[in-house]
């Protein structure tokens, strides 16, 4: 039961981080239907200068901040120069592209940065908040859960209270008619490209912030194939789909894989891969996502 | 006579290689009704899109006396062109109160508030439901709030595809009695894409008849309601 | 009667399309006789190979990306874990080879049915799964394929961590095909014979020579069976498909079929540029078979052509050479040495796919025969 309690703890501290990554991902897909191979990398790239912020001197949440916009900023310029030009609907070369932005700036990264682990900073208060006989919650835990929450709320803000974000919304629900309603299209999706990077940001920073991890370049290959699963199983364009997703893949993960006894642990990755599988095959709109409102 | 609000003249449309408007011309002036009528295909939406800036075109299209060809639909919307689309005019997902507010998404006034009101006064309907998302409408409901809509923003020009598309006839006399009052009460101006012709005619001022990208016919509605192609075509007489 | 047989058997268009065959084929007998024994050539500090090892290795992704431009160039399906049956082939042939002491040419015959009947399993939820969601499972299950040959259940049959060895088995050249002669008489041409080195060939570059011809014999054959069946009804059928499936379907494609079909091949051919990687490399290990394989197998399909065939030769040198000249390369002018010691092949890879699909989107191949049509416009369409 001890186990099964720390077990339960550790699926939410993964969950959240994945969950991130999947808001991110759920984003752009909500506006464009377009899945963002590189969604990881600029995540990384983010958690990469938000660590050259504080080696040179910046404190740590003022690096995390500065480090959200200027992925964000990135992100928007990448979505201007790269994607704006193709057919939403044609989705092949827009694969292509978001694998090779994912090429590059996992190159970049790597040659910036170097392949070593280095360690990251702590973004929250060591230790543990509560222990009951060996079941221990780290105050990183909560705190990683925490912040997932928060992002979901500041985002849901933004998407709902805000005009920018209405836009957003209409464009997402209606692209016709958003165009005809005078909205412009481009800035408004570049809008939800930066929204994504910043909180891809985020999602790495506390991923690496994690007291058992260290950051190096190739560390979101990994979290970007949970990251994707959560968000097919959150249905790819529900924001809170996209938390329930991530605990639930976080879950997978650490409960089910260790407790099934078949199930090796080096196939949590493969286990997500099959929940992906299950999910699209079944449910293609996924568990939790909408059904696309059709009345021509 | 005084400068049109809309003149289209020459009017060219093209999908790829396919052209579905052959040269074009039409006026809508200040506070008119007018009605394009035109079998499937005949190219109506196309016409209405090429006036929003949505499809490639040659030509003329001007509004109030200023060419509106290099525009792209946004900046169109902002000379005070409203388009309420063919069949999906709302935003599915998006409550009703938020549809409206998308409809005065180029607006910065105060008055967007007092808009709503007015719009909830004249359907109560959509009062009721100002919470629920669109997607949830029935299809007359629907075609109400994309009227709305398009409202919001302040049009000078309101254009509509085909709005009794897929309603009963009952409710499509009441929306087109809706449009005679508000065109009498605000003065807006107006132009509708029909198939339905009698209703149209009835409160047209003036009607086009579009066949396969040409117009072939034009005149006061009243007229057209008794010429004998148009009974035969479209009044099923 | 005699007069009409004999024109249409040599039409001019035949006799020239016989003539850059047998053009090709010389070329490349040319230059693996001139290739064998070469190992490096130097610009300024910096040292390339450019042994037949390279040009195996360009095969070996020649045959996995002409699976790509099946099924995604043809049949317009996007499946992105094309190093999933790289691997598979690979793993199953060295297993063959390492415990079972087959040939390799005999583990073919596993091989190909195998990852054409894995392909096609994992291709059944693609009937349902389309665009998108498609790119996304099937790079799962290339990110997934080192864990699984990792895991302890396997050890047996993949060695785990460590990866399969296969180098016991050797290439031996038929004693029958004139190496010695042909590389000596090479040597006497005037002038360029020193490019074919000195003496007869030793046992080694003979392997390797016979490893090269081997090889190129079957990426022809895998040539020629796709382009029959891009032009066979199946093909029309998958073609269809790409274009517009709901036409596709009306006008009465059997699009589970034609889908699966179009999977099955492409995985096949997979595993056979996997096996031949591993006949070349001498070992099968998990991370040779990431999901960076998959990516860059994308590449070499997007550079070369999406679509083409001979794209898929292009692509194919473009992966075995590229990476492994960029990290070749330790030192440019200006540049910091800092910069060169990283992923500089990724880098280069990922901007040739960007810069391609913005402006060249049919790949080096379209922008050619664009290119041709432009030089050549009017003749061209008089001829036909
Ligand atoms: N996006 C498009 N791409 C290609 N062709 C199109 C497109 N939209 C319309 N067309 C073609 O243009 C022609 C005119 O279409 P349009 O939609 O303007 O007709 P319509 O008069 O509005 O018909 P309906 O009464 O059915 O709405 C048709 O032949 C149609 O097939
Ligand atoms: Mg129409």
């Amino acid at each position: 039961m001890d186990l099964f309690l720390q077990r339960v703890f550790d699926a939410i501290t993964n969950g959240s981080t994945y969950a991130l990554i999947a808001v991110a991902m759920v984003l752009i897909f909500k506006a464009t239907t377009l899945i963002n191979f590189a969604q990881g990398e600029q995540a990384i790239l983010g958690a990469f200068a938000v660590l050259q912020l504080w080696y040179w001197g910046i404190p740590m949440w003022g690096a995390v901040i500065i480090g959200m916009l200027f992925s964000a900023v990135l992100a928007a310029g990448l979505e201007r120069v790269f994607i704006r030009k193709f057919d939403p609907a044609d989705h092949l070369p827009l694969v292509i592209i978001t694998l090779g932005l994912f090429l590059v700036i996992n190159a970049i990264a790597a040659i910036v940065w170097r392949f070593d682990p280095q360690s990251f900073p702590q973004l929250f208060p060591s230790g543990n908040a509560f222990t009951y006989n060996n079941v221990r919650l780290t105050w990183y835990s909560i705190f990683a859960f925490g912040s997932c929450v928060l992002v979901l709320v500041v985002f849901q803000t933004l998407l709902t209270k805000t005009k920018i974000g209405l836009a957003f919304r209409a464009v997402s629900s209606n692209l016709e008619s958003s165009r005809l309603s005078g909205i412009k299209i481009g800035p408004t999706l570049q809008f939800g490209w930066a929204l994504a990077a910043a909180a891809g940001t985020l999602g790495a920073s506390i991923y690496a912030a994690n007291p058992v991890l260290q950051i190096e370049p190739s560390m979101m290959l990994r979290a970007l194939i949970f990251s994707v699963s959560a968000a097919a199983l959150g249905g790819l364009d529900s924001l809170w789909g996209a938390l329930i997703g991530g605990l639930t893949i976080g879950f997978v993960q650490s409960v089910v894989v260790q407790y099934i006894p078949f199930i090796p642990n080096e196939m949590s990755l493969s286990a997500a891969v099959v929940v992906l599988l299950i999910v699209l095959t079944l449910r293609p709109s996924g568990v939790l996502g909408t059904k696309a409102v059709e009345r021509v | 006579m005084t400068t049109p609000l809309l003149r289209v003249e020459r009017l060219e449309a093209r999908y790829g290689p396919v052209r579905v408007l052959h040269g074009i011309a039409l006026n809508v002036y200040e506070k008119e009704i007018v009605v394009v009528l035109g079998a499937n295909g005949a190219g109506k939406t196309t016409v209405l899109r090429s006036i929003s800036g949505m499809v490639e075109t040659s030509g003329l299209i001007e509004i109030g006396g200023e060419s509106i060809k290099k525009l792209n639909p946004s900046e169109i919307v902002r000379r005070g062109v409203a388009h309420v689309p063919q069949g999906r005019g709302t935003f599915p997902e998006l409550t009703v109160e938020e549809n409206l507010k998308v409809g005065a998404f180029i607006r910065n006034d105060k008055d967007i508030n007092n808009d709503i009101e007015t719009c909830y006064e004249s359907y109560p309907v959509l009062y009721e439901r100002k919470t629920q998302a669109a997607g949830s409408l029935s299809g007359g409901e629907q075609q109400m709030l994309a009227v709305s809509r398009a409202l919001m923003s302040r049009p000078k020009l309101l254009l509509m595809d085909e709005p009794s598309l897929g309603l009963a006839p009952q409710i499509v006399e009441d929306l087109f009695a809706r449009f005679v009052t508000m065109n009498q009460n605000q003065g807006t101006t107006m132009l509708i894409v029909e198939q339905n012709a009698q209703l149209a005619l009835d409160i047209a001022g003036r009607a086009y008849v579009l066949e396969s990208g040409e117009i072939t016919l034009e005149g006061q509605a009243e007229e057209l309601a008794k010429d004998d192609a148009i009974r035969r075509a479209y009044l099923g007489a | 009667m005699l007069q009409k047989l004999y024109s249409s058997r040599f039409t001019p268009e035949r006799n020239y399309q016989i003539a850059k065959w047998t053009f090709f084929v010389i070329a490349l007998l040319l230059i693996a006789f001139a290739y064998v024994d070469v190992g490096t050539i130097s610009i300024g500090s910096n040292n390339y190979n450019l042994s037949l090892i390279r040009l195996n290795k360009a095969i070996a992704y020649t045959i996995a990306i002409l699976g790509l431009q099946v099924v995604i160039g043809y049949t317009g399906q996007i499946a992105l874990g094309q190093s999933f049956f790289f691997g598979t082939g690979a793993y199953i042939s060295a297993w063959l080879i390492a415990d079972h002491s087959w040939p390799f040419l005999l583990t073919l015959l596993i091989v190909i049915p195998s990852c054409f009947l894995i392909g096609m399993i994992l291709g059944l939820p693609a009937l349902r799964i389309r665009g998108l969601y498609l790119a996304l499972l099937t790079f799962g299950l290339a990110a997934v394929f080192p864990s699984i040959v990792k895991l302890d259940k396997l050890y047996g049959y993949t060695g785990g961590a460590g990866g399969k060895l296969t180098s016991n088995y050797k290439f031996i050249a038929p004693s029958w095909l004139p190496f010695d002669e042909v590389a000596q008489a090479l040597q006497k041409i005037p002038l360029l014979g020193d490019f074919f080195g000195d003496g007869p060939l030793s046992t080694r570059e003979e392997s390797r020579l016979w490893k090269f011809i081997l090889f190129s014999l079957l990426a022809g054959l895998c040539f020629w069976l796709v382009h029959n069946l891009i032009r066979s009804r199946p093909g029309r059928a998958m073609r269809a498909i790409r274009d517009n499936e709901t036409s596709a379907a009306v006008s009465g494609v059997n699009l589970a079929l034609t889908k699966t079909l179009s999977f099955g091949v492409a995985s096949a051919l997979g595993g056979i540029g996997g096996a031949i990687y591993v006949a070349e490399i001498g070992i099968a290990s998990p991370d040779d078979f990431s999901s960076l394989v998959a990516i860059y197998l994308i590449v070499g399909l997007v550079v070369g052509g999406v679509g083409t065939l001979p794209g898929a030769v292009i692509g194919g040198l473009i992966y075995a050479l590229v990476p492994d000249w960029a990290s070749s390369t330790q030192s440019i002018a200006f540049v910091p040495e800092r910069w060169l010691q990283g992923p500089t092949g990724s880098l280069i890879l990922g901007v040739l796919l960007i810069v391609l699909t913005l402006f060249l989107p049919g790949g080096i191949v379209m922008g050619w025969r664009k290119f041709k049509t432009k030089l050549l416009g009017k003749e061209l369409s008089t001829a036909r």
